[in-house]
């Protein structure tokens, strides 16, 4: 057995899955909508962490990606996003079913370095909120200064959200995506869809249009 | 109602009134009497209007008492408003609430209303029983004397009452930071925040009044050849059009915290009804606090008037010169016919003059300077106003009632030798309005811990100046001090560049605008205005109108000995409560000092605190309550567990079931029937527990094993891959805190498994020890408790459960207990742990947490024919009770080492390297035979459940207080023993199994119980090791 062991979560075919909030059901705003809330479930997420020279080289190799070595930096790509999360510590979202095989190549193309990759895609889930009045209903949930003269796209922090924490990010000009996690996702709808009330928030679930089994094809190609 | 009662309103007149709107008559009732009038009135305004004479009764003697003031600091026109019950709000000031149709407000003192009283009919309850001192001396002696007092105090006084019904309201918070936060939106305010904005720097300005300007809203003088009030709209037009500018009306800076750290409260809709409008549909918040965090605060929180201190100064009818004025200009109010002022500065003659412009009489002004000689002294002259010098009002006489003025005694005064110098003279007026001086509003900064410093040339204290300039903090205007409007103007500007630049931020400094200046003349200290008679025997002479204080009771607090501002302030409650001191206090601590024979600087002032008005307990709670109080935690199987009736426990924030009670003959199970079922099920067939709460960290590195060899108690050395072990951890003082099952997974990499509650913690325990104490071993941690959903399949029938579901080998020489396999569960990629803490066959599912539902509920479907049973955490504590298992924060509390919890075999003291606790474990406290130690505890009578905490002797016979020899942590019925037990400490108990010992009870039982061994059940670990 290897030294570090390597799960892929994913069934071989095509099985129930629930988000964390497959429970919420959708909601149109009460009047004029001001806010959209999307949840974007089924992702993969993986922690990834080791010193930035260590991982770089072989981040930028597999991802495409440059590794976001300043604090609170988001890279993207169509691969996914990776995130600064603290000096040895970053996030990388990708599609669902990905992560298994972009966690092997990295693996391979670190080698024997010091490093670590941590599959954490079902213990959180990511939301959307976009719409004009998408700053204010951040300014009510964080003591962040979410000010988007403070928070330029492509800034991304980790800070208290009402009662819990969040990952918050801003993704384009009129985007933030939340990464929060499982357990506290119900209670985070239900604080962002009254905080949104006042500016008119709909919410929409999850459109699971990624099928999150396992991407065999990508599997044997690259089984060494 | 018609207009026509409004017999105080002044008709149309251009540069009167020019904040209502004649054309919006409102209806509104004041102690159930329905009144009229206008869009743009305060409550007071329209009060004053109407004629109302007395809005309260005062708090101690039950004085009549009308408006004094305009603004913040009006202490006698405190109301409870509301038309429903739900809708109550205590402790409103009526000149700072908007009167919109319907408003409903009654006074808050006096039964059954201010107009007539019951207190002042039997005889000034108050007075005779109250006098100064009297809450001290009170609870000194005799002690019991207080409940009987209390009772007729609270129903007689008190500022208001809550709600005695569920607010229909929301009330929310907002979190905001900008560059520079204004507070106080009058000119120095409106001059920096327009300075900083051409920086353009994010700029919060906030004002708790109505409407912007401040004493703009009351000047005469011309700005860039606008008029004052027409200059300061201009002005808030121009600052609302630009986008970094956040303009904030209605919105009192309360409190000024720690690292610029503002909190702002804002009345979003008080002046719209009394609950929040619905816009749109939609719920808004009735009122918001804004935390904000400010690069910069500037200070422009103006300066409070200082009323002057005679005898029957709170008559109604006795105003602030500056709110006189206030009234007449912004709401075309004259409170009064005939108007005596007394001043000791030229700034208040305005009053005087706006009162004759307005068509009022003024019956003289008695000015306590010798030789008066500013531009508007000349003015008043000029226009025939009795102006007579030296003096001052030293009494105000009333009707029978003292409802109203009905006269002013002015008389020459030697204020040096504080007496008077002359006859007194009887003016016959309606009006007393009076002005000392103005205070700078020193409040805020004071909450900071900035001592304020008093002032010769503005006779004031200021806010001190701040040690260190970074802080970020300046004061402009009439809070420093600075009250002509060319230099207030200048000086605001010229400081908001400072701090700006100091910042790197560069403003060009337009040149301040023109500002006609009015010469005035030098004011004068009167503080305390001679009377006739001896301070202690003149008619009363208030210094802090809303706690009824007189100059006499300060008198009398000096003389019984006490001399620091903070002991006086105490014994005669000057400055206490929502009052916070901002008419009063200046005046208090220089008839103080004058007692004391010392100067005002060497008495200095009392500390403000916050809240500098009351806040209501929604905007404090915001969002916070209800349903989102608190984070609830789900699993993903919660839906599961919700559908199925499951009972739930609060571990942390984690909703975890508790129970599943099942529908017996149409009757639903009480815990108890529940929890006997559930524990059968697990011993007889098999049961299943949603344990995804446990907290689980991901551990990779080269140095991973060695790192947990130095976390946990016991070796790690010789884990191979594929097994499993338990482990305990101590903190350094040799206590255990937390313990779980850590798995190894590769060489590198092992899955740690924590207590629910001890999740975050532990994480951050390992990342400390890692980055401070060992940075050179590598090895990375990630929590995974989230991401792993576990399902414990435990009982006999739980291999031939799982064997239907998975491709793994469940044989029991293949797949041993203390080992994991990784294979498929109902089509699921899964891990699967052979561990136990119920001591039956165990199995713990993992799967990612998206697919548990569909594993779960397989699990269910091939169950039955089993009879497998969801169950809960009671359950899970009386399964692993039997077999002695320990819960860490239950059967320890931070004083137990493992040997105490006989937990010998998890302690490895030959370890290479050193490991947390290691150190502590052997000190000679730690190895004493005496300490309390974990044992079993058997009831001599099997029905007897222990109560958990209850303490235990070893003599049941001794005197009280007995010797505690320790207590009971856990405790339960067994279904399976048919009998209670017990887990427990007992002192030395680890040698003493077979004795007995006693817990009396609060009741008067004594319950006896042997000590046995924790492990109550198969002892041998048969059932576990199939």
């Amino acid at each position: 057995m290897s030294k570090v062991v390597q799960f892929d979560p994913h069934p071989a075919q095509a099985a129930a899955t629930q988000s964390p909030l497959h429970h919420v059901a959708a909601k149109p705003a009460v009047g004029e909508t001001g806010v959209t809330l999307t949840e974007r479930a089924f992702l993969d997420h993986l922690i990834v962490r080791g010193e930035p020279g260590v991982l770089a080289g072989a981040v930028e190799a597999v991802l495409g990606l440059e590794l976001p070595t300043q604090p609170q930096r988001l890279a993207r790509n169509e691969t996914g996003s990776l995130q600064w999360l603290s000096p040895d510590e970053w996030l990388l979202i990708v599609a669902g079913g990905e992560g298994f095989r972009l966690q092997r190549e990295l693996r391979e193309a670190l080698g024997e370095a010091h490093f670590s990759i941590v599959d954490v895609g079902g213990g959180q889930t990511l939301l959307e909120l976009s719409g004009k009045h998408a700053v204010e209903v951040l300014m009510k949930s964080t003591v962040y200064d979410v000010d988007p003269r403070h928070f330029p796209v492509g800034k991304g922090v980790t800070s208290v959200f009402a009662k819990a924490t969040a990952v918050i990010r801003r993704v384009d000009e009129s985007r933030w995506e939340l990464v929060v996690r499982r357990s506290f996702a119900d209670y985070c709808l239900r604080w962002l869809l009254d905080a949104g009330e006042e500016y008119g928030i709909a919410h929409q679930p999850t459109q699971p249009a990624v099928a999150s089994h396992r991407q065999t094809v990508t599997d044997t190609e690259t089984v060494s | 109602m018609s207009a026509s009662s409004q017999t105080f309103r002044l008709a149309p007149k251009a540069g009167l009134g020019g904040e209502i709107d004649r054309d919006k008559p409102l209806r509104f009732t004041f102690n159930g009497k329905s009144y009229q009038g206008y869009a743009g009135d305060t409550l007071a305004s329209a009060l004053l209007a109407n004629g109302v004479d007395v809005v309260n009764r005062s708090f101690k003697y039950s004085r009549p008492r009308g408006v004094v003031a305009a603004g913040a600091e009006e202490p006698n026109a405190i109301v409870q408003l509301g038309a429903s019950e739900a809708a109550q709000v205590p402790n409103v000031r009526a000149t700072q609430q908007a009167l919109y149709e319907g408003l409903s407000a009654r006074g808050t003192n006096g039964w059954p209303d201010a107009q007539r009283d019951m207190m002042s009919l039997v005889g000034k309850f108050g007075g005779p029983f109250m006098p100064v001192g009297f809450y001290y001396k009170t609870f000194k002696a005799p002690a019991s004397l207080w409940m009987t007092y209390e009772k007729y105090i609270r129903k007689a006084a008190g500022l208001g009452r809550a709600p005695g019904e569920s607010d229909p309201d929301i009330y929310d918070h907002m979190n905001r930071h900008c560059e520079v936060l204004v507070v106080g939106a009058g000119p120095a305010g409106l001059m920096a925040a327009l300075t900083a904005a051409a920086g353009g720097v994010r700029v919060i300005l906030c004002d708790e009044q109505e409407t912007f300007g401040g004493s703009l809203r009351d000047r005469d003088e011309t700005i860039d050849g606008l008029p004052a009030p027409e200059w300061a709209r201009q002005t808030i037009e121009r600052l609302a059009a630009m986008a970094n500018v956040t303009l904030l009306p209605r919105t009192t800076a309360n409190g000024y915290h720690d690292h610029n750290f503002v909190t702002l409260h804002e009345r979003r809709t008080e002046h719209l009804g009394d609950t929040a409008p619905m816009v749109d549909g939609r719920r808004r918040s009735r009122s918001r606090l804004h935390r904000v965090r400010a690069r910069h605060v500037v200070l422009a929180s103006g300066a409070h008037e200082r009323p002057l201190v005679y005898a029957g100064n709170d008559v109604p009818g006795n105003l602030l010169a500056g709110a006189v004025s206030s009234y007449i200009r912004r709401y075309a109010v004259m409170p009064g016919r005939r108007l005596v002022l007394s001043v000791t500065n030229d700034h208040a003659y305005r009053a005087a003059l706006d009162w004759q412009a307005a068509g009022g009489e003024v019956v003289a002004i008695a000015d306590a300077r010798a030789n008066p000689d500013g531009e508007l002294v000349e003015r008043a002259r000029a226009a025939g106003i009795r102006v007579i010098a030296g003096s001052a009002v030293i009494e105000a006489t009333s009707d029978r009632k003292g409802h109203r003025v009905n006269g002013a005694r002015v008389a020459a005064i030697d204020i040096e030798g504080f007496r008077l110098s002359g006859e007194a003279e009887v003016l016959a007026c309606d009006t007393i309005a009076s002005s000392g001086g103005y205070s700078p509003v020193a409040h805020l900064a004071a909450h900071t811990g900035i001592r304020p410093v008093w002032r010769d040339d503005i006779l004031g204290f200021v806010p001190g100046q701040a040690v260190d300039p970074v802080k970020g903090f300046s004061v402009v205007g009439g809070a420093a001090g600075v009250y002509a409007l060319p230099a207030l103007l200048e000086g605001a500007a010229v400081k908001v560049t400072q701090a700006l630049a100091a910042d790197g931020i560069h403003v060009d400094a337009s040149e301040p605008p023109a500002v006609e200046s009015i010469r005035e003349g030098e004011a004068i200290g009167l503080y305390h205005v001679p009377h006739d008679k001896p301070t202690m025997r003149a008619p009363k002479q208030f210094v802090d109108l809303q706690n009824d204080v007189t100059a006499a009771a300060i008198e009398l607090a000096t003389i019984e000995g006490f001399e620091s501002i903070e002991h006086v302030k105490r014994y005669t409650a000057m400055g206490f409560g929502t009052d916070q001191g901002k008419l009063g206090n200046i005046n208090g601590m220089a008839i103080a000092a004058r007692c004391l024979g010392q100067t005002i600087p060497e008495t200095g002032t009392t500390v403000f605190r916050p809240n500098y008005t009351p806040v209501n307990f929604g905007a404090i709670v915001g969002r916070h309550c209800k349903e989102l109080f608190e984070p609830e935690r789900y699993t993903a199987m919660h839906q599961w567990h919700v559908a199925h009736g499951a009972k739930f426990e609060d571990v942390g924030q984690w909703k975890r079931p508790w129970y599943y009670p099942q529908r017996v003959n149409g009757k639903l199970e009480s815990m108890h029937e529940a929890v006997a079922r559930e524990c059968l099920a697990v011993r007889e067939k098999v049961g299943v527990l949603d344990a995804s709460t446990l907290g689980k960290i991901d551990i990779q590195g080269p140095d991973a094993r060695e790192f947990l060899g130095r976390i946990y108690t016991n070796g790690w050395e010789k884990l191979a891959v594929g097994k499993a072990r338990y482990g305990l951890m101590c903190k350094d003082d040799g206590m255990v805190m937390d313990d779980g099952v850590t798995t190894c997974l590769g060489d590198n990499h092992f899955l740690m498994t924590t207590t629910t509650g001890g999740a975050a913690a532990i994480l951050e325990w390992l990342e400390i020890w890692h980055q401070t104490e060992w940075p050179e071993l590598e090895v990375y941690f990630t929590s995974v408790t989230d991401h792993w959903a576990t399902m414990t399949l435990t009982g006999p029938e739980a291999r031939n459960l799982l064997a239907e579901l998975t491709d793994v080998d469940l044989d029991r020489d293949s797949f041993k207990f203390m080992e994991w396999r990784e294979g498929v569960v109902a089509g699921v990629p899964a891990r699967i742990y052979r561990i136990s803490f119920t001591g039956e066959l165990s199995f713990e599912i993992n799967v990612q947490a998206n697919y548990a539902m569909q594993v779960w509920e397989s699990l269910f479907a091939h169950g039955n024919k089993y009879g497998l049973t969801p169950y809960g955490t009671e359950t899970m504590h009386v399964l692993r009770a039997e077999k002695g298992f320990i819960i860490v924060g239950q059967d320890t509390d931070g004083s137990m080492t493992p040997e105490d919890l006989g937990m010998h075999w998890c302690v490895g003291y030959k370890k290479p390297y050193s490991w947390i606790g290691k150190r502590a474990l052997t000190r000679s406290d730690t190895r004493r035979e005496d300490r309390k130690q974990l044992v079993g505890l058997k009831p001599l009578e099997a029905d007897v459940v222990l109560e958990e905490g209850a303490q235990i002797v070893f003599d049941p016979k001794q005197a009280i207080p007995m010797r505690m020899v320790g207590h009971v942590t856990s405790s339960y019925y067994s279904p399976t023993l048919e009998r209670g037990f017990a887990l427990a400490v007992v002192k030395g108990g680890h040698k003493r199994l077979g004795e007995r010992v006693y817990l009396p009870m609060a009741d008067g039982k004594t319950h006896a119980a042997e000590i046995v061994s924790p492990i109550f059940y198969d002892p041998q670990g048969s059932r576990q090791n199939v």
